[in-house]
């Protein structure tokens, strides 16, 4: 039978628990709940995971709830947000109720039991294909069900909440059981990744868009810290020229011009850490290619483009995935070197996207989106020298990249910042300056990719966000 | 291709009464907009037709820069120097691009701006600001 995760923005989940914390205070034992729209996330055509788009807050009248008695919620209410999921054109509709007297424990009553059925058919017979997903929450445990229809019911294993941080809760209706013992080779990094982030991480699928310098280098570190698999997409071969800062990469492998991400496979594979390695040879434009996103469980975005990034922030807020952006710059003049930068962002729900951190730049994302023929003319006009600058790259710069990039990963994992995670991490070597910066320099309040993306959470439900392979052929045909 | 919205502006001002269609030259998308007025003399006519390139990445919000101007053209009996870039061929005709951009201090700015206030600024080269550029 197959077991289905459900992620939702971490903001969402603390709203949902507060909403429903007065179940939990007091002896009036009243039944509190809410209920919410579902995206999801498929991989080949079966559905992954299930995502929360967004939470339907009930109005007065729309919960019926006694002391000691099970939660109804209004017909009304149900008609509302059925409405709002056939608009929008997602997958379904997930509830919430509480069961005031579950401490450590909680369990679907035999009530919820005669109920789910009912509802699903009810929904299937408005709108066939309907999903209903139920979860009910304990004061320290949840568990949760999908139904696929009356008969067929999925169970699902993690409630995955993105924000600041990573989290990853059961949805067996038990608190988390303690982790594993991490195998001797990884046990000297339990200072800064416990047991239960070791393990997490060994199960967790990262993608690396971007297998250069600094993509490469991140493969490293997380095959070196317990990852076990990688999904590495870049549609770049080997070059003489990249040879000074590829991991793995060998004289031999530019002459045969290899893929970038084969040699990349080949190298971390070759560690015997039981890191299993995809190597995708494709452009992160072309759509059929960014989907495979959708086996990641969190991305590393390793590009040195404007346009690959920005689609990545997109699908960070689709489908609530979170995306640590890192790069390297070196600015120099004809005096000599003036600034050698590395920077982190990490993009997530409740977080600011590129364009509001102003890293992704109206002007040269256009320069970029343009047909390999149409930006030829443009360069010919003599305005574009800028955005044309062949980036310096040394790998020693791109480890300190690199390394915030895996700093950040295990931060989310398990939290050990003083301060809360920057909206960038900014080193400039030149001035021995590590700074966090807080805010968002070009943030719009309104944006519509962070702030009020109208595709939030909706997944594989949301329009595509990559382009066919026709088109990104037509962007990169310069490039090699 | 993320233009849905440069689509729906466009449709829009073609409701308007603006003579504007969305066309492509392989997979690239341009604006081909009708009858902009034009002071004759000193150029040759009265109307002219432009094309202006719409990048790939229109709804995630890039700027427009700069235009085509459909060949053949007359500017004070010559050329005019801003019409100085390649040729290419949308539509069975030829149209050559103008070097025509935002001043830096005020660049295209995608929350506010739009097809038709580039329309606009395309519009200002054909008026007294193209013609005294053209003498400088």
């Amino acid at each position: 039978m197959p077991e289905h995760n459900l992620r939702m923005a971490a903001a969402d989940w603390e709203r949902l628990r507060k909403h429903c914390s007065p179940s939990f205070r007091g002896r009036r034992n009243t039944e509190y709940g809410a209920i919410g729209l579902l995206g999801k996330r498929c991989v080949e055509g079966a559905t992954r995971e299930l995502i929360m788009s967004e939470i339907v807050w009930p109005a007065a009248g729309d919960i019926l709830a006694k002391p000691d008695h099970a939660l109804t919620f209004s017909s009304r209410y149900m008609r509302r947000a059925h409405m709002a999921i056939r608009k929008k054109g997602l997958a379904g509709l997930i509830t919430f109720h509480t069961h005031p007297r579950a401490d450590m424990e909680v369990g679907f009553s035999f009530y919820d039991d005669d109920q789910d059925p009912l509802l699903i058919e009810n929904l299937q017979d408005l709108w066939p294909g309907t999903l209903l997903c139920s979860v009910v929450l304990g004061k320290n445990s949840q568990q949760a069900r999908l139904w696929m229809s009356p008969q067929e019911r999925v169970k699902f294993v993690n409630l995955i909440t993105v924000g600041n941080e990573l989290r990853y809760l059961p949805l067996n209706g038990r608190p988390s059981l303690p982790a594993p013992s991490p195998s001797e080779i990884f046990d000297r990094a339990l200072a800064l990744t416990g047991s239960g982030a070791l393990a997490l991480l060994g199960g967790l699928t990262v993608a690396v868009v971007g297998a250069s310098g600094t993509g490469s280098l991140i493969c490293e570190l997380l095959a070196r810290a317990g990852c076990r698999r990688i999904l590495v997409i870049d549609h770049d071969v080997v070059k003489l020229a990249n040879l000074n800062r590829i991991l793995y990469a060998t004289r031999k492998d530019a002459e045969l011009r290899r893929p970038k991400a084969e040699v990349l496979k080949r190298g971390i594979e070759s560690l015997g850490l039981g890191c299993e390695v995809v190597a995708v040879v494709g452009s992160i434009l072309d759509d059929n290619v960014l989907r495979r996103l959708n086996e990641a469980d969190i991305a590393f975005g390793c590009v040195d483009k404007d346009y690959p990034r920005m689609l990545l922030c997109k699908y960070a807020f689709q489908y609530l995935l979170p995306y640590i952006d890192v790069g390297a710059e070196i600015g120099g003049d004809k005096e000599g070197i003036v600034s050698t930068d590395t920077r982190m962002n990490c993009v997530a729900p409740g977080r600011w996207c590129l364009r509001c951190t102003g890293l992704v730049t109206a002007r040269r994302l256009a320069f970029e989106s343009l047909t390999t023929a149409e930006r030829n003319r443009k360069i010919a006009l003599g305005y574009s020298d800028d955005l044309l600058l062949k980036q310096p790259a040394v790998m020693d710069l791109n480890m300190r990249a690199a390394s915030s990039g895996m700093m950040t990963l295990r931060h989310l994992l398990q939290p050990f910042l003083l301060d809360p995670l920057p909206v960038t991490l900014a080193e400039n070597f030149v001035t021995y300056n590590l700074k966090p910066i807080a805010s968002a320099r070009s943030r719009k309040d309104n944006c519509d990719i962070c702030r009020s993306n109208p595709q939030h959470g909706f997944g594989d439900c949301g329009e595509a966000i990559g382009l066919s392979a026709e088109v990104a052929a037509a962007l990169h045909s310069e490039d090699n | 291709m993320q233009i849905g919205k440069a689509k729906a502006e466009i449709e829009q001002l073609a409701l308007s009464g603006i003579s504007i269609e969305l066309v492509t030259q392989g997979v690239q998308p341009f604006a081909l907009v009708g009858g902009l007025e034009a002071p004759s003399p000193p150029w040759d006519r009265k109307l002219y037709d432009i094309l202006i390139a719409i990048p790939l990445a229109y709804d995630l919000g890039t700027a427009l820069d700069g235009f085509y101007v459909a060949l053949p053209y007359n500017f004070q009996n010559g050329e005019h120097n801003r019409v100085n870039g390649q040729v290419v061929s949308v539509q069975n005709r030829d149209w050559k691009a103008v070097s025509w951009h935002y001043p830096d201090g005020k660049p295209f700015r995608f929350e506010v701006d739009n097809i038709e206030s580039h329309i606009v600024h395309c519009r200002g080269f054909f008026l007294q600001r193209g013609a005294v550029n053209a003498r400088a």
